[in-house]
């Protein structure tokens, strides 16, 4: 067996074995260890993924064929992942780490079920990216869902189940688009597997059949959108991130939502290229996204609620990205649902840090919290700096090789449309800044001392992660241009 | 030769970073270190001239697909700007020694000036147009701490609008450096040497120029940076920020690309509009920062009609003006410091007669706004000189003659300030001049203004190499 056969193996395997042991020690005993464990799961997969990538990437090949232990002797191969999927893989990980970091300070009832719903949604997210049919992908999609409404809701608290129950009724509807989209597309292809659906399914003669394979695609790419938050779907997401605890929103906020919607939507464009209508639908939501996104966090009061809907906003980069419809613009909105990751994710540390010290959100109660918390306050410069797409960090770079896919297929005035607009996001940077860090110290947090703990860790190491890709994505090209992508 | 201009890009940058570290145990170490990073700038530049002038062009290259290969080169542009900067701000740490003393934060402000300055560096020598872009963005960032030091209400407005006015400016530029990418495949400047250049491009490009350099009708966030400390003006105005702007139209204007003629028609009007409206604001102002800051806007404009008629007389004028502005003005505002530091009140109808408790300060002042003014012997007299004849070369007497009605009102206007700060009856008696750090950087940088004039041969000799690369 190959390394990378072992190595493949994990993704399922890690998760579910955590699982298993979490809930046969009993509570109290794990009490202590349980976060620990899971973070431990979190690095194990990020370890793996990269070293998976590396492989697979030295092998040559495209993509690598796997399946559980005991059928993969019998040669059958139904899971695959590719370089994508192992980048999205190693994403998934990363986060998962920083929420168990965070988790340590904010989690303190239900840390096993924190662990448990932890797993399970690893779990999903994990099956998502290595299976090889529509139907299964939603299968895991849905564990992912159930995982994160009953996240959302674990304190049962109004605000809590409030946000749990939105989220939930429009993945219902999401649901039944995606449901209803697949045994449409059934009908028309005959399979849902990745190997059997072409972009023929759409040219041709017009007739019923096709007809239903392009409704499918438009419920397909709605259903995917909720579920991604982009704009005109996005309502319940501020919602769920603001009421679920810091470390939860961490996971929907810097994966969650990424896997499961957007990935989602990639599999459509990787599996129909040169679909225009597709990638009009997604050039419209895209821009959409981002202009609406920016405005409402423009207009928030709590930190929590600007970070959420600049993840709405930045979403709409990443499916410009896809809808370029190129390789190059594949690897750009990779590239920035990574360097999104990272800095959203800071966001939602540095909201963590403050409720934990402040006991409150809002950024009209804060200011000049930069001469207490200077770590904090350097974390959220840093992060929406690169949400911002100001050199040199992260976020600059993977913002312009977007432009710069976009601009090569032709689509010169949504580029420059989504160049300008990221002027939005430097306006709530600054508004929030303004608010909360920069400016004299308002009197009523004199006594407040910066965090400390597994959330400045997690601060200090996103904050890294963000200026040190961005001064060293040179590398990332070399890289790229060596593996031929670009 | 490429390990010189490393380290004359990367010391300030690199340095910038450390210096909040070394503060937080000894913070004189600190402002030594502020001082040398920005000097070892300098000594760089200095010692890279000879090569320059012997026509060589070190120049270090990171080849990347997509057209984005990184490069930094040093040639007799980038090496004069270089050396203009670096001088000036090695002056004004010097200064702010004194000035920011007591104040909190200083931590801060030592990295972002340092970073200012390296960002400076690096925009200088940058070959690529993307380069250029990072190095102008982290120009912002820093601008942006620097003008809300204070940290009052007020200054973090001023703060932010100079932020969304540069960025936005910026963005919009990269549009143009997009358009120019997608037609010719490449952000290397070194690779798109005499390129036609979209006209649609230049316009797009301009506008982050005029933004940058603060020329009207994007000028307003200039004088509304006043708010912050005097050392942080002076850099913005005279060492780094607004000099970008005109640097940059010098390097992809003048120098690399060619464009529509119609453009050296255009600019230099726009300069002539932005020059006589901000001479006017800054005939009526009484905040003695704001008389400044629109002197500023003024006479950068008449660095970009300079740089933008299209002939080597007015480009070298160009040049040498941004070394004498740069010198004079970087005065100008460190003396307007000394004083507005001392009374607190930056308004010059409650000054009065402080030639005898500023003596120094005074003196300072008047040779720096005789050079700004243009009287000769002073460097700013040889600049004007060549500009006004640039103007007159390229058959544009009435441009050359609103040059000229500017002169007299930058004469009008300062001799104002002048009389009504250091002349006439006395109105402070307790006032005087403290730091002696802050004193001498005036009167250096002063004496500086008439040396450069006696000696303006050497600058010009360098000057003049710019326009012999097209």
């Amino acid at each position: 067996m190959s390394a990378l056969a072992v190595i493949t193996q994990l993704f399922l395997a890690l998760p579910l074995l955590a699982l298993v042991v979490n809930n046969l020690v009993p509570r109290e005993t794990m009490r202590h260890t349980t976060i620990g464990m899971s973070a431990g799961v979190a690095t194990a997969q990020l370890l793996a993924a990269i070293i998976g990538f590396v492989l697979l990437s030295a092998s040559g090949e495209s993509s690598f064929r796997f399946a559980l232990a005991w059928d993969a002797a019998k040669g059958l191969g139904y899971f695959r992942v590719d370089l994508v999927t192992l980048f999205l893989l190693a994403c998934v990980g990363l986060v998962s780490l920083i929420a168990n970091l965070t988790a340590f300070t904010t989690i303190d009832d239900h840390r096993s079920s924190f662990t448990n719903l932890l797993m399970v949604m690893l779990l999903g997210m994990n099956g998502m990216l290595i299976v090889r049919d529509l139907f299964s992908l939603y299968v895991f999609m849905e564990v992912t869902g159930i995982a994160s409404f009953v996240m959302i809701g674990m304190y049962k608290s109004t605000r809590d189940l409030e946000g749990a129950f939105k989220y939930m009724v429009l993945s219902m509807l999401a649901t039944i688009f995606i449901l209803t989209g697949l045994s449409l597309l059934f009908i028309k292809a005959g399979s849902l597997s990745f190997d059997l659906l072409r972009p023929a399914l759409f040219e041709g003669v017009v007739d019923a059949k096709t007809l239903l394979s392009w409704v499918a695609l438009v419920l397909l790419v709605s259903g995917y959108a909720i579920k991604s938050g982009v704009v005109p779907f996005h309502s319940w997401l501020p919602d769920a991130y603001e009421s679920a605890d810091s470390a939860v929103s961490i996971m929907l906020s810097g994966i969650v939502t990424k896997i499961a919607g957007v990935y989602s939507m990639l599999v459509l464009v990787r599996l129909f290229p040169g679909n225009m209508a597709l990638r009009g639908t997604l050039l419209v939501l895209g821009l959409l996204t981002i202009i609406t996104g920016a405005l409402l966090a423009l207009q928030q009061q709590s930190f929590k609620r600007i970070a959420a809907y600049s993840s709405v906003s930045q979403m709409g980069y990443i499916l410009l990205g896809f809808a370029a419809d190129t390789r190059l613009g594949i690897i750009a909105g990779l590239l920035y649902l990574l360097t999104h990751a990272l800095a959203k994710t800071a966001l939602f540390t540095n909201a963590a840090a403050l409720e934990k010290r402040l006991g409150t959100l809002n950024v009209n109660e804060m200011g000049g919290l930069q001469a207490k918390m200077p770590v904090t306050a350097f974390s959220s410069v840093a992060a929406l700096l690169s949400i911002a797409g100001v050199p040199p960090l992260a976020g600059f770079w993977s913002k312009l090789l977007v432009l710069i896919a976009l601009w090569s297929a032709g689509l010169r005035g949504v580029a420059a449309a989504a160049l300008l607009l990221s002027i939005l996001s430097g306006a709530y940077f600054l508004r929030l800044q303004k608010k909360a860090f920069f400016g004299k110290l308002n009197p009523r947090w004199n006594s407040v001392v910066e965090i400390t703990g597994g959330i400045q860790v997690s601060e200090l190491l996103l904050s890294i992660a963000t200026i040190a890709i961005g001064l060293l994505f040179p590398l990332v090209l070399l890289y790229l241009q060596h593996a031929g992508l670009v | 030769m490429q390990a010189t201009l490393l380290v004359c890009i990367f010391t300030p940058l690199i340095g910038a970073c450390l210096l909040p570290l070394i503060g937080q145990r000894a913070p004189r170490v600190r402002n030594l270190f502020s001082l040398l990073f920005v000097l070892a700038s300098f000594l760089c530049s200095a010692s890279l001239l000879p090569a320059v002038l012997s026509g060589s062009k070190p120049l270090i290259r990171l080849a990347l697909p997509l057209g984005l290969s990184l490069g930094f080169q040093a040639d007799a542009l980038s090496v004069f700007m270089a050396m203009t900067a670096s001088l000036v701000a090695c002056v004004i740490l010097i200064y702010s020694f004194g000035y920011i003393k007591d104040y909190d934060n200083q931590n801060e402000y030592y990295f972002m000036a340092v970073l200012f300055l390296g960002a400076m560096m690096g925009l200088v020598y940058s070959t690529s147009l993307i380069l250029l872009y990072v190095f102008w963005e982290i120009s912002a960032i820093a601008c942006w701490r620097l003008i809300g030091f204070y940290r009052e209400e007020l200054t973090i407005v001023r703060a932010n609008k100079a932020y969304v006015v540069t960025v936005f400016g910026a963005l919009i530029m990269l549009v143009g450096f997009l358009g120019i990418w997608g037609q010719t495949g490449t952000f290397e400047l070194t690779a798109m040497q005499g390129a036609h250049v979209p006209a649609w491009c230049v316009v797009l490009i301009l506008f982050g120029i005029l933004s940058k350099s603060a020329t009207f009708p994007l000028h307003s966030w200039l004088p509304d940076a006043g708010v912050a400390p005097s050392p942080v003006t002076s850099l913005l105005h005279a060492a780094v920020l607004v000099k970008i702007g005109v640097y940059a139209y010098a390097r992809l204007f003048a120098v690399t690309f060619t464009i529509d003629p119609v453009f050296t028609q255009i600019v230099p009007i726009i300069a002539a509009v932005s020059a006589l409206i901000s001479a006017g604001c800054a005939m009526v102002e009484t905040d003695i920062k704001r008389i400044i800051a629109y002197s500023t806007i003024s006479q950068l404009a008449f660095i970009l009609l300079g740089v933008s008629i299209g002939n080597e007389t007015g480009l070298v004028g160009g040049m040498l003006y941004i070394l004498a502005h740069s010198v004079a003005k970087g005065g100008l505002f460190l003396c307007a410091g000394i004083v507005e530091h001392n009374l607190h009140t930056k308004d010059i109808n409650q000054m009065g007669g402080l030639y005898k408790r500023f003596p120094l300060t005074a003196v300072a002042f008047a040779l720096c706004s005789l050079s700004v003014m243009g009287v000769p012997p002073f460097s700013g007299y040889f600049a004007k000189f060549l500009v006004v004849q640039g103007a007159l070369t390229a058959n544009q007497p009435w441009l050359a003659g609103v040059f000229i009605l500017g002169a007299f009102m930058t004469v009008f206007y300062l001799s104002r300030v002048f009389f009504k700060v250091f002349l006439g009856p006395e109105t402070n008696h307790h006032a005087h001049e403290k730091s002696r750090a802050m004193v001498g950087s005036v009167v250096f940088l002063g004496v500086l203004a008439l040396v450069l004039g006696v000696f303006i041969s050497l600058p010009a000799e360098l000057a003049s190499r710019i326009w012999g690369v097209l």
